[in-house]
């Protein structure tokens, strides 16, 4: 049940109760389109005829409505579809995001629950991983993963995220922390160790913490383009996000119906997941049985 | 407490660490190894055949990269499939990205000393690319007939001359231009104006056009770099010297009139403001120029752009190209530019190979068929007769504008030097045109201090 | 506080030191903590610290990339600071984006955050909606999108034409330009709003239904039980989106380019050029670790102010 809404409107009576429910979904439902209505314009532009997306820029209704940008689009690159970069970048955000969550979780156990000499210091060192931007790093990198002679290949880019991620670390050990020690200590004095307090009775709890992390590095893993651009040569390892700003040059001939197109099919696996995730947000493992 | 599931659980663990430590060991591995790893970066099934190449007489292969959209990987990939076809003995690897991501690329592949065998290459880096020793000269491969130039005239490829050396072959040749929509003037009733028309002209014309339509005269951008070039090009004179150590003209009165001319016609509304122009036309799409969309009757691209511009603006209209203006009675205000090149790298490690390619994708008629001149008119002359019977609206308009400004044009100044990119975006761009445009400064100050902080970055 | 949150609770939100001080009356467990900690202890020293190290090196150094570096002590730092106003000009807008995105993204996210956590029909899909925004990346079809949609003929223009407003270059004006971004960012206020909807869970609802029948007024409700049951997670989004907003990068560099007049020329934008657009690595290096402190100078201050408001269910402190 609601918490803002449900104990008040018990005390109240019905028409109040659905008045009150319309009011919220308009309210709602206003934003929500303000929200989606960059989406639905970009969704309307890879309907439109070459010669109409830039002349027929504002309108969210195609004049020639035209399927052949999804067609031109899929085509890819010299007979490289987007089937391949689909399969790529699946690859990528499903090993990345496999990678980053179980060793983020683990590490966040570590970080929260463990009293340990140094845990402070290396915290710290881990935040600070947080505060260089990419752009100044990538290319020591490069010349580390070169010398490993893994270029070209997707592991410079599952690497690094195989040690867990500052971000989610630190996202999950807040969520560890509001659980109460008592927990923990119920637990050690019923003879659990550390490993078992951590996998039988943490990751129960802290699911709503697991599944956004799942969600944000999916993504994050699905649009970087700054890692495969300087690791990935051949163009049958690109994926979604490097085959799609390959598409356009300011400079040169585009399509950009196909551009539209791949766009608006880019984001789909993204927000199905979305979708199938978020629920759990919510209505998800309930872990007030636990707390209090 | 079941012990065999946390038992379970302890080894996943150890097996994890376990493999983390393995990346590290090989990390140290590696790093001894080095040497031996520096090769350009490949498939481990890939690597094979390129070792094996200088022992045995066995296929020798070869990676080539390039900028640019869909059309032009299509088209590129296609000629390489051919390339390959026509020389078994020859495998050809490659990666393509647009602009940015390009030089991001090919940044980071020179410092791994991994970049590629051929890699196209433009004229504002080939300097500073040459002089850092990452452009093999290309000078003995012409000589020994490797690269074939023979049927293309010398003003057509000098442009890859840095230090007196051949180091990039042109891929097509472009000049800039105005483009004008032909309908709007006729509209207007405004004759289209000759090649040497000069800027005076240029503003009235540009004026009455806005005054009798209500469109803008020009569109897109008076405030390009390319303009402070040509208007001294025009007087005879040129942004740097020809050592690129300084600036290259005396004085920068011609500099002052023309920033006073696109002030007064942006106050006019004869041009786009600034803030209009920032936020739709500076560095966006060619497809999303004013003439494409019938805002402006005028604008300014590169010939071969047109090819976007028009296909944009949709086949029924009529857009054609006149050369820059000139100052009064000075001399023409174009050049010939490379739009694009193909250079060798020097840690390349198969330059027969890669100058074979560049010679096939200079002289091969078919090659030429598939790239349809779309990064320009080729240099080689017979290319250019075969292709001409085959060409659309906007390759005509092309070629036939090269054609004729070719007959007048002054010949191209030295590469940009190596400073120019850090004076064009940190200097020109934000303190000059757009304090002069903004009004927060005056065009008598703004090109003092271009001169002062230009000087300052040549110097270096 | 209400009262009325106090019993449901088994012991009331301790405040918590926000740092990672070492709980006292607990013996240390070094070998276990190590283990746990092992996977990122050796991400670090393989990936992360050697180019940190590196980059750390290139900022005392002019470095082109295509060439080796060359030691050139502080002169880079002495550039930044008193020869380059391009350089203050990212500071500056780099510091009004942080001061007003930062709060206003926070405070929209978590709103919608407490009006979508509710089971009322069609809730899914509206959270998917105020999500999408969040999910377009930085490509170059969301760059013309977002350009088209702020653009003098765009929809935002026409909107603003039924109130009377007359039409503005929302991203050419430099009064506006900042604006514009700020506007963008809080519009894609997904990711902290995902966060808190996650935080909303763990709140135990006995607390509410509590403090319900103790007749606590919504408001009541808000700042005695969900904003202290929040609050690591508040924490965590506040100190995360100082950092991404100091380096905060796609929208200056997709949409405006840092134009105009520099006023969108974002800290990280304008390192990156200096990077990969004119082949200074050593400044941009440089740039970057300026940038290290003052984030970490932030980032500080609110770690230590953390021991007054953010509360942790535990016997911290005790």
């Amino acid at each position: 049940m609601s918490a803002t809404t449900a104990p008040v409107s018990r005390y109240l009576p019905q028409r109040r109760k659905w008045m009150g429910s319309l009011l919220h979904h308009v309210i709602v439902a206003g934003l929500g389109f303000v929200m989606i209505y960059p989406l639905l314009w970009m969704f309307a532009s890879s309907f439109k005829a070459p010669s109409e997306i830039w002349t027929n820029i504002t309108s969210l209704v195609p004049q020639h409505f035209t399927l052949d940008n999804y067609a031109n689009g899929w085509k890819g690159f010299g007979g490289i579809t987007f089937t391949t970069f689909y399969i790529n970048s699946f690859i990528y955000a499903f090993f990345g995001t496999l990678a980053a969550v179980t060793t983020s979780a683990v590490v966040a156990f570590g970080f929260s629950r463990i009293p340990f000499k140094g845990r402070a210091f290396w915290f710290t060192c881990m935040l600070m991983t947080l505060m260089l931007p990419a752009q100044v790093t990538i290319i020591p990198q490069y010349i580390v993963f070169s010398k490993l002679g893994l270029l070209n290949t997707f592991w410079p880019l599952i690497l690094p995220r195989l040690g867990g991620q500052a971000f989610f670390i630190f996202l999950i050990m807040q969520f560890i922390r509001g659980i109460p020690h008592e927990l923990d200590e119920a637990a050690e004095i019923d003879g659990c160790n550390k490993l078992s307090i951590f996998t039988r009775i943490m990751l129960p709890l802290i699911s709503p913490a697991l599944i956004t992390s799942a969600i944000f590095s999916f993504y994050w893993t699905w649009e970087d383009f700054l890692s495969p651009v300087v690791y990935l040569n051949n163009p049958k390892l690109y994926t979604i996000s490097l085959a799609l700003r390959s598409f356009a040059d300011p400079s040169a001939t585009t399509d950009w119906g196909a551009v539209f197109a791949m766009s608006s099919l880019s984001l789909v696996p993204v927000f199905i997941l979305f979708i199938a995730f978020q629920r759990y947000l919510v209505e998800g493992i309930s872990t007030t049985g636990l707390k209090g | 407490m079941s012990n065999a599931r946390s038992m379970t659980t302890w080894l996943r663990l150890i097996a994890l660490a376990l493999v983390a430590l393995v990346a590290l060991a090989c990390g140290g591995g590696g790093t001894a190894t080095a040497p031996a790893q520096q090769q350009p970066a490949q498939q481990p099934a890939q690597q094979q055949p390129a070792q094996q190449a200088p022992a045995a007489k066995g296929p020798v292969e070869i990676r080539v990269a390039w900028w640019g959209s869909q059309d032009r990987h299509d088209r590129t990939i296609k000629a390489i499939e051919l390339f390959m076809k026509k020389n078994p003995d020859i495998k050809v690897t490659y990666e393509f990205a647009v602009w940015d991501d390009y030089w991001t690329k090919m940044t980071t592949q020179a410092a791994g000393n991994s970049l590629p065998d051929v890699m196209q290459q433009d004229y504002a880096y080939i300097d500073e690319w040459f002089k850092r020793g990452l452009l093999a000269p290309l000078d003995d491969y012409v000589s020994s007939g490797a690269i074939n130039l023979k049927d293309a005239s010398e003003e057509f490829y000098k442009g890859g001359r840095v230090q007196g050396k051949l180091v990039a072959i042109n891929l097509g040749s472009n000049s800039p231009s105005f483009g004008l929509d032909v309908d709007a003037f006729k509209k207007a009733g405004i004759a289209i104006p000759s090649d040497n028309w000069t800027w005076p002209e240029f503003e009235k014309i540009a004026t009455d056009l806005h005054t009798k339509l209500g469109i803008w005269g020009f569109g897109h951008d008076l405030a390009n770099d390319q303009m402070w070039k040509s208007i001294y090009f025009s007087a005879g004179e040129w942004a740097y010297t020809d050592d690129g150590k300084k600036i290259g003209y005396a004085s920068d009165k011609i500099l002052v009139d023309y920033l006073n001319m696109i002030l007064r016609l942006q106050k006019a509304g004869v041009t786009p403001s600034r803030a209009e122009a920032q936020a739709t036309y500076v560095g966006k799409p060619v497809e999303q120029l004013a003439i494409v969309t019938g805002k402006s009757a005028m604008d300014f691209f590169h010939s071969n752009q047109i090819i976007a511009v028009w296909k944009a603006a949709g086949e029924n209209r009529n857009i054609k190209m006149v050369a820059l203006p000139r100052q009064p009675g000075g001399k023409s205000a174009n050049y010939i530019k490379p739009s694009q090149f193909f250079s060798v790298t020097s840690q390349s490690k198969q330059k027969e190979a890669a100058a074979k390619f560049i010679d096939f994708i200079t002289n091969d008629v078919e090659a030429n068929e598939i790239l349809a001149a779309e990064r320009g008119v080729p240099i080689s002359s017979k290319v250019r007769d075969a292709l001409k019977p085959k060409l659309g609206k906007a390759q005509v308009e092309m070629f036939d504008y090269v054609d004729r400004v070719a007959k007048d044009v002054q010949p191209i100044k030295p590469p940009d030097p190596a400073g120019h990119t850090d004076i064009v975006k940190n200097i020109w761009g934000p303190q000059v045109v757009d304090q002069v445009l903004f009004e927060k400064t005056t065009p008598e100050k703004a090109a003092a201090l271009l001169r002062d902080e230009a000087t300052k970055i040549l110097a270096k | 506080m209400a009262s009325a949150g106090r019993p449901a609770v088994s012991q009331a939100p301790v405040v918590g030191t926000g740092t990672i001080g070492q709980r006292r009356g607990f013996r240390h467990d070094n070998l276990t903590g190590y283990l746990f900690i092992a996977p990122w202890l050796i991400g670090f020293f393989a990936f992360t610290l050697i180019p940190m190290i590196a980059s750390l090196y290139f900022s005392f150094t002019e470095y082109s990339v295509l060439s080796s570096p060359r030691w050139i002590g502080l002169d880079n730092f002495v550039r930044m600071f008193t020869q380059d106003a391009r350089y203050w000009n990212s500071v500056r807008a780099t510091f009004t984006y942080v001061f007003t995105a930062v709060p206003l993204r926070l405070i929209f996210a978590l709103a919608v955050a407490m009006l979508l956590n509710t089971k009322h029909r069609g809730v899914s899909l509206y959270r998917a909606a105020y999500y999408a925004p969040s999910i377009v990346g930085g490509s170059v079809a969301v760059a013309v999108m977002w350009r088209q949609i702020f653009g003098t003929e765009g929809v935002v223009n026409a909107v603003t034409h039924v109130f009377g407003i007359p039409s503005v270059t929302w991203l050419g004006d430099p009064a506006t330009a900042i604006w514009t971004l700020v506007t963008l960012a809080v519009w894609q206020f997904g990711s902290p709003m995902l966060i808190f909807l996650a935080g909303l869970k763990q709140i135990p609802q006995e607390l509410y239904e509590a403090a319900a029948m103790d007749g606590a007024t919504p408001w009541s409700r808000f700042t005695s039980i969900t904003l202290p049951m929040l609050s690591p997670v508040i924490f965590f989004n506040l100190v995360m989106q100082i950092i991404s907003g100091f380096m905060v990068f796609t929208q200056a560099f997709i949409v405006t380019g840092g134009a105009p007049l520099d006023t969108t020329l974002f800290y990280a934008l304008y390192l990156y050029r200096r990077a990969f657009e004119t082949f200074q690595m050593g400044y941009a290096s440089a740039m970057a670790w300026v940038m290290l402190l003052v984030i970490a100078f932030f980032t500080a201050i609110v770690f230590k102010s953390s021991s007054y408001w953010v509360f942790y269910d535990n016997k911290e402190g005790e």
